[in-house]
């Protein structure tokens, strides 16, 4: 049986499947001191009357890395960085990096090995344990990068995160953010996972465990601490996973997940979610990490509720909980009883919540469907936003701008809490159909408890200077003249599906991400050819699940 | 947050003249792969925008194609004249400051009648988008300045009689280089003398005199001429490492001319030297017109560098006195030209377009009206097309052309129609972009 797992801002859910059923669900408040308390606790109510040997797999999606990132709750970071010419490096780093000399150009070639001046480098890096190194251009040539990790290392840091492991795609700055983040986080998680893994084997559980990472893959806690900042934002992506589980939708859809505190927006294409452009922003920083096309908006259930000048406005703080179960200020939830659109805690108390709100002679009703209006609306624009930003994918060929990539929803899917109160009117606005699928209120621990590994790589070869490069393996050999598309997939498929061995990860389905090959020409002649290729193992879910409501 | 910069960038990794042209297919792979790897499509100070396909109707604002544009263009040029259009838009929009059509094929070759491909080029995007301007959002004074390595002909030929389009081209002398033109005598035609400026450089002239001509008379002429949008015709190839030519430009040079001239709009004209220069020298055009430091960009390899020659800047000088004596002049030397010439004014071309060994010649005249712009009339005949020998009589006027001067138009293309001399006679509406079978 699969074990999920999911640390919520407010709930603590966990979720025991078997063979596409739930057999048990466990909803406990998360302990904001002390998260590990809130795990153990939903642990024990979904185990309490099983053999602990019936799990299978464990999977734990966590906020603890959202948290410290974006609350900055981090350790200081030794940023050593090798940018060479080019843009300015001031103010695209979360910390002030130390600049080494040393360059590599985009062909890979090594223009200045390595120089530290090492009275700078000794004054920077007091009282940090921790590092992360990065250089322009690594993922075509490590060597100067690797060079100054040894130095690093000599320096005593106990742990350095190298930009161009992380990721083999360009983009010096989102490297060095990633590698920077994975450094300050690194003692944190390895301490939670470790506590983590030991409440797990005090309850008799063998089964490995793996942890969820923004990409809605899977990976072994031990791999994860190879790069934490991946476990970022794992909350989202559990959603989707979830929903992908209980009731993938076949068209374009958005979906629109609706707690507490946030409203996690995804979109939706061919039954599967649709993957970010771009790697994931971390406290403003842009990142290599990979995640979903997915916006959290400061809108759930606990919203406080404004008058302003304007009309209403809604979060993004959160009050809750709700006038109606005792909450002491109005939140969205309150108009959302007070409509009847919900139905928990005491309705008279969401209606006099409202009340509160009344200026003119506005009745109940009348306040609480401003208020519904005005949620969602801010979700709408938002939306909006997400449609600009989707449609604006490079385009690099006559195709792509033909065909095009708009992306055009046909449905809409909530989940959480506030879904079947808000999201029907959602989809009247915008004249969508809505669903709302059976078993939503835990989809996060379902989706953990199914989603498939994942590992990415990338390959790049250049036979006219004889090499290949797979950056997140290290690795850079030596090649003959024909080399030929099925050689590089050959290639990477093969160290892909040797990693998930080496991390025991039941690795299927290596799928080619991105390919691309170009001729190299000098003076007229065809010199030899430039491959890049990106490979993965899918993410994804095992399989579906079927849901159940439970009324808690 | 207002951008300062929107950047619409195309590669056009499908489009090619042929595997191994300098027009080929990774031409913008390199550009592409430091513009990634820098993170500029991440900054705020940048708003990145997709390129929109242009409509045959923007094509023929500029050109007649003969048999017919849609014959001679690939879907490329409907994306980079679409990618122009793109980034005109986003300017007049006031969604950013200014912006820069990264964008392949290019364009300034192509000539106001098109019977194939030349100089890599078919239509003349930076003219389209000069139309378009025009057309839709009413702007009237236009400068393009081109700081290709080539003199830009087809942008000159297209503007030769518009007194309202400032044509600026400093380009390495036509005695070494392809096409051949682009001397100061070619100044425009009577109406519009001395809004066509050519400033031919000796080979081998680097940052210094460039920026000693930019200063010395470019400036001055700009901000004399007091033009709504300047736009660049952004050509990279003064380089001192591109295979084409000769000059000794950097991207230091390049991107500090972008900052002294602030464009309203850029479009990537030529540059061929795909690994050493276009890499650089986009990012500190993107730098500079972002207003971003661009200090940093330097080629790694300068070893190709030569300091520039004395006579350059003797040559320089010189061109700043001559157009400084033509500009200062323009509009007396104009009006005797047109006293000179009275109502009609004509030039004879040979026309020849390298990639295809097409040769076409050309009688184009102008028919002057006190009460309008009067109208264009164009006779071209060429040999070697893809659709073998064809010719044309062609007749150009726009909305604002008088009456009287759009009946003599009709009439002189139907008098043409009946000689049986031309195997295609075409009334050409301007400002409509419509081309009528006559």
């Amino acid at each position: 049986m699969l074990l999920g797992v999911d640390v919520g801002g407010t709930f603590t859910d966990a979720v025991l499947v078997n063979s596409g059923m739930i057999i048990k669900q466990a909803k406990v408040k998360t302990t904001q001191e002390e998260v590990l308390q809130g795990i153990l606790q939903a642990l024990d109510i979904v185990l309490a009357g099983s053999e602990p040997s019936v799990v299978s797999r464990v999977v734990v999606s966590s906020t603890i890395v959202t948290n410290a990132l974006t609350e900055g709750k981090t350790e200081p970071v030794f940023l050593a960085v090798m940018a060479g010419p080019g843009m300015s490096t001031k103010e695209r780093f979360p910390t002030e990096p130390y600049l080494a000399d040393g360059y590599v150009d985009h062909r890979g070639k090594i223009i200045k090995s390595v120089s530290v001046n090492e009275k700078v480098f000794a004054a920077m890096s007091v009282g940090k344990k921790v590092a992360a190194v990065s250089g322009k251009f690594a993922v075509r040539n490590q060597k100067n990068e690797q060079e100054l990790r040894i130095k690093l290392k000599e320096a005593g840091f106990e742990r350095i995160f190298v930009g161009s492991e992380i990721s083999g795609e360009l983009n010096f700055v989102r490297r060095t953010n990633s590698a920077y983040f994975s450094a300050a986080v690194y003692n944190k998680f390895k301490e939670f996972i470790g506590q983590v893994e030991d409440g797990i084997r005090r309850r008799g559980i063998t089964a490995q465990v793996q942890i969820l990472k923004a990409d809605g893959g899977t990976i072994p806690l031990a791999a994860a601490l190879e790069q934490p900042v991946e476990t970022v934002f794992t909350g989202p992506a559990a959603s989707v996973l979830g929903i992908e589980a209980l009731d993938a939708p076949a068209v374009n859809a958005i979906s629109l997940d609706v707690g507490g505190t946030t409203t996690d927006i995804a979109f939706w294409s061919g039954g599967f979610p649709l993957l970010a452009n771009k790697g994931a922003k971390i406290a403003g920083y842009p990142t290599a990490v990979r995640a979903f096309h997915m916006r959290s908006i400061g809108l759930g259930g606990d919203s406080h509720i404004r008058k302003t000048a304007q009309g209403f406005e809604i979060g993004p703080d959160r009050v809750g909980p709700a006038m109606a179960i005792g909450g002491k200020e109005p939140t969205l939830s309150d108009a959302l009883i007070a409509l009847g659109c919900v139905s928990f805690g005491d309705v008279k108390k969401a209606r006099e919540a409202m009340s509160f709100l009344a200026e003119t002679d506005d009745t109940v009703e009348e306040i609480a469907e401003k208020i519904v209006l005005a949620s969602v609306t801010k979700i709408e624009g938002t939306i909006a936003e997400m449609i600009r930003e989707w449609n604006l994918q490079p385009v690099y060929t006559v195709n792509d701008v033909i065909e095009g990539t708009e992306f055009v929803p046909e449905k809409l899917i909530g989940v959480g809490g506030g879904a079947p109160g808000l999201i029907p009117v959602l989809g009247m606005k915008m004249g969508l159909p809505v669903e709302i699928p059976a078993g939503a209120m835990v989809a996060n621990a379902i989706g953990a408890a199914v989603s498939r590994p994942t590992l990415t790589a990338t390959l790049r070869v250049d036979t006219t200077d004889g090499y290949y490069i797979i950056p997140e393996a290290g690795i850079r050999e030596k090649i003959q003249r024909d080399f030929s598309r099925s050689t590089a997939e050959e290639i990477l498929s093969a160290w892909l599906i040797e990693q998930a061995d080496k991390w025991q990860m039941k690795a299927k389905n290596v799928e080619v991400m991105a390919y691309e090959e170009f001729p190299t020409i000098h003076n007229y002649y065809t010199t030899g050819k430039i491959i890049y290729l990106k490979m993965q193992l899918k993410p994804g879910i095992l399989h579906t699940v079927t849901g159940r409501e439970v009324v808690f | 947050m207002k951008s300062n910069l929107g950047l619409v960038f195309f590669p056009a990794f499908d489009w090619m003249i042929s595997p191994t042209h300098p027009e080929r297919q990774e031409r913008l792979l390199y550009t592409r792969d430091q513009l990634l790897e820098e993170g500029l499509f991440d900054l705020e100070q940048i708003r990145e925008y997709k390129p929109q396909l242009a409509e045959i109707s923007d094509l023929q604002r500029v050109h007649i194609g003969i048999p017919a544009i849609s014959r001679l263009i690939t879907p490329a040029h409907l994306v980079s004249a679409g990618g122009c259009i793109t980034a005109a838009d986003s300017v007049m929009s006031g969604e950013v400051k200014r912006s820069f059509a990264l964008v392949r094929p290019p364009g300034h070759h192509a000539m106001r009648v098109v019977h194939g491909i030349r100089g890599f080029c078919v239509i003349n995007i930076e003219a389209i988008m000069a139309a378009y301007l025009r057309q839709k959002y009413g702007v009237r004074k236009i400068a393009i300045v081109d700081t290709d390595v080539h003199h830009g002909d087809g942008t000159q030929d297209i503007f030769y009689h518009d007194p309202d389009t400032l044509y600026i081209s400093f380009h390495q002398d036509g005695r070494t280089l392809y096409p051949g033109s682009g001397f100061p005598n070619e100044a425009g035609s009577p109406a519009a003398l001395g809004t066509n400026i050519n400033l031919p450089l000796l080979p081998g002239t680097g940052d210094e005199g460039v920026h000693r001509l930019f200063d010395g008379i470019i400036r001055p002429i700009l901000d004399d001429f007091e033009p709504e949008i300047i736009i660049n015709s952004a050509g990279q190839d003064n380089h001192f490492s591109d295979p084409l030519a000769s000059m000794s430009v950097t991207a230091q040079g390049y991107a500090r001319l972008a900052d002294k001239l602030k464009a309203d709009i850029a479009v990537l004209e030529g540059g061929y030297s795909v690994e050493a220069a276009l890499p650089y020298v986009n990012t500190g055009i993107i730098l500079a017109m972002a207003e971003m430091d661009y200090s940093n960009v330097i080629e790694p390899d300068q070893t190709g560098l030569r300091r520039q020659d004395d006579r350059c800047n003797a040559r320089v000088d010189e061109l700043i006195r001559q157009i400084g004596d033509l500009w200062t002049n323009r509009q007396k030397l104009s009006r005797e030209a047109l006293a000179k010439c009275g109502d009609t004014w004509s030039r004879r071309k040979n026309i020849y377009y390298d990639e295809e060994g097409i040769s076409e010649e050309q009688v184009e005249t102008v028919h002057y009206c006190k009460q309008c712009n009067g109208y264009l009339t164009i006779q071209t005949a060429a040999k070697n097309t893809r659709f073998g020998s064809q010719s044309a009589f062609i007749a150009i006027v726009e909305e604002s052309t008088c009456p009287v001067c759009r009946q003599e138009a009709y009439d002189e293309a139907l008098k043409a129609k009946k000689t049986a001399k031309w195997q295609y006679v075409f009334v050409q509406d301007k400002t409509k972009g419509n081309i009528e079978n006559i």
